[in-house]
């Protein structure tokens, strides 16, 4: 048999081929490391690959399904890991180079039950340094390319996961979203991704970067298979505070759309969206309709103000959060004439430029005499963002936006312009401030590109998130 | 209020432990200056009377209980130590070495 039938793989496909005996998970496993290998030079979208761990792993599954014990869906079934997230014994990097000789002590804890489901790690994926731009081009292992084209971005930050599913590099992958993580580089690669309420998905062993918006998500290749990854992963956890006993995912139906209303927030379709994203994300809410949605225009205010709480908040969480890496707790050490200059060095040779200019904003923002017009304005805002959400949630069931307001741009083209880095995050960071669910699926290409449209839920809403994209993905099949 | 000096800068980077180039300071002075100035759209809410958000949806915060700790994850952590002799973890003197 040649290799590439074992590629090509959902995790319901590798599911029921696995089942019915058409492959075994090491074959299954072996046709991943090699698509990998193939790829991995040109696409960079792996920092670490564990081709014997993965293929024990693989063994263990297939003795496991020959002994009639099989664990589920994800049983046998390879997938990618953000580097971000803790895989004990294995290095983990989060893309900075201070943590470049880092070893994982325990697993996360989506690690530890996705390894109890049966799942198979091939590697762990790039990243923008601690989770911190747009594009992964801020990372210390080198720039992901866009698989679509490969002078372009993925997307960020979860760029390498994103890479890993468009370019069939892995089944499924993991990553995290602080502010459009998960969903920009998704939209970008033509992939689908989802954040899960905050609350949701615990975040132990996820490298912190701004902890009251951080959450784990999947990237795969179809709605489907969101929902298994979260479903395997999801649940209160004693390791995170935050996480709640939310109530299991009401699927309903996933075919039609009657009796769904959807929301078009008007602030967010105005200017500064790319033609071609606009073009294509109205003829998604055409099939929407067609479905039987009913769609309406909604307000939801601030949505410039979203942008700015995050770019507060986020930073004075990052400076705080990093503070650990500073070549004594954690991290390279730097050796200096004394202790501040020890620390000095250390943090400033093993953090990168985004990195560093992100804790001097947030610096900036908690001290004294800013503190009450930055860090406590910004929560005020948040606050009042929270109720806009929950304002239109009283209306519609859904609100509906493009997932980035352009296509993957080339290498290179914003890097030297952090203001207009952050602006591509407008229509995703909301939603982070607000902790409530969004998912990005796939709806059209514009020049070869890939545009992905966003709909946003109420808390815990994840359920009808995923009836209605699957809907729409098998419409628009 | 967005304005920052070059004082500003030289105290920030002390505050976040981080040595900047003389270079690197000059164009955060700018980058950061932009930024604020985006984020000042803030100071133009009127949030009088609203309470500052949680950072939880919710705010029942459960009361878990203390996880056992064990004592096998000892070696795994000391390993990622950046300097150690045996089990001790070697650090740089708090105060300054004597000159000389």
């Amino acid at each position: 048999m040649s290799m590439p039938l074992f590629l090509g793989q959902t995790i319901t496909s590798s599911a029921e081929a696995l089942e019915k005996g058409e492959m075994t998970s090491q074959e299954l496993t072996h046709a991943y490391l090699g698509q990998i290998r193939g790829l991995n030079g040109s696409l960079n979208a792996y920092i670490s690959v564990f081709d014997e761990q993965a293929m024990e792993q693989a063994k263990a599954s297939d003795t496991r399904r020959a002994s009639g014990q099989t664990l589920g869906p994800l049983d046998g079934v390879p997938i990618a890991i953000k580097d971000n997230i803790l895989v004990q014994g294995t290095r983990t990097t989060a893309g900075s180079k201070i943590l470049e000789q880092y070893i994982a002590v325990h697993d996360a804890t989506v690690i530890r039950k996705l390894k109890a489901a049966g799942a198979v790690i091939l590697g762990k994926t790039n990243l923008d340094e601690f989770a911190m731009g747009s594009s992964t081009e801020r990372s210390a292992y080198g720039p992901t390319k866009n698989p679509h084209d490969v002078e372009r971005i993925p997307g960020g930050t979860s760029g390498g996961s994103a890479c890993a599913v468009a370019a069939d590099m892995c089944v499924a992958a993991l990553g995290s979203d602080t502010g459009g993580s998960i969903r920009q580089p998704a939209a970008m690669c033509g992939v689908v991704g989802l954040k899960p309420t905050y609350g949701r998905v615990s975040r132990s062993g996820l490298i912190a970067h701004a902890s009251s918006f951080d959450q784990i998500g999947p990237l795969t290749k179809t709605v489907e298979d969101a929902g298994i990854v979260l479903e395997a992963m999801m649940g209160s956890d004693p390791r995170d505070q935050t996480t709640v006993d939310a109530p299991p995912l009401q699927r309903g139906n996933a075919k039609g759309l009657q009796g769904v209303t959807i929301g078009l927030p008007k602030e967010a379709w105005g200017a500064g969206m790319m033609d071609g994203v606009r073009q294509d994300v109205m003829e998604g809410v055409e099939v929407l309709k067609s479905l039987g949605a009913e769609v309406k225009e909604v307000s939801l205010p601030y949505t410039d103000e979203a942008l700015a709480v995050y770019y507060v908040l986020g930073p004075c969480e990052i400076s705080a959060n990093l503070s650990r890496f500073d070549g004594i707790r954690y991290g390279t050490r730097v050796e200096g004439n004394n202790l501040i200059e020890t620390y000095l060095h250390s943090r400033g040779q093993g953090l990168g430029e985004e990195v560093r200019r992100r804790i001097m904003l947030g610096t900036y923002a908690l001290s004294k005499g800013y503190y009450d017009a930055y860090y406590r304005q910004a929560n005020k805002v948040r606050t009042l963002i929270r109720r806009a959400y929950q304002d239109a949630f009283k209306e519609v069931d859904v609100l509906l936006t493009p997932t980035a307001p352009s296509t993957a741009w080339k290498i290179g083209e914003k890097i030297s312009d952090p203001l207009m880095m952050y602006l591509e995050d407008v229509f995703t960071v909301g939603i982070n401030v607000a902790g409530v669910p969004a998912i990005s699926v796939p709806c059209g290409s514009h020049e070869g590109l890939p545009v992905g449209m966003q709909l946003i839920g109420n808390l815990f809403e994840e359920g009808t998130l995923l009836d209605i994209a699957s809907a729409f993905e098998k419409a628009n099949a | 209020m967005s304005h920052l000096s070059t004082q500003d800068i030289d105290r920030l980077a002390e505050l976040a432990r981080l040595s900047l180039e003389k270079e690197e300071k000059e164009k955060l002075r700018s980058e950061l200056g932009l930024i604020l100035g985006y984020v000042d759209r803030l100071q133009k809410v009127d949030t009088a009377g609203v309470l500052e958000g949680s950072m939880l949806p919710r705010l029942d915060l459960r009361a878990d209980e203390s996880l056992a700790t064990n004592a096998s994850v000892r070696e795994r952590i000391l390993v990622n130590f950046p300097d150690r002799m045996g089990d001790a973890l070697r650090v740089p003197a708090v105060f300054e070495k004597p000159k000389g």
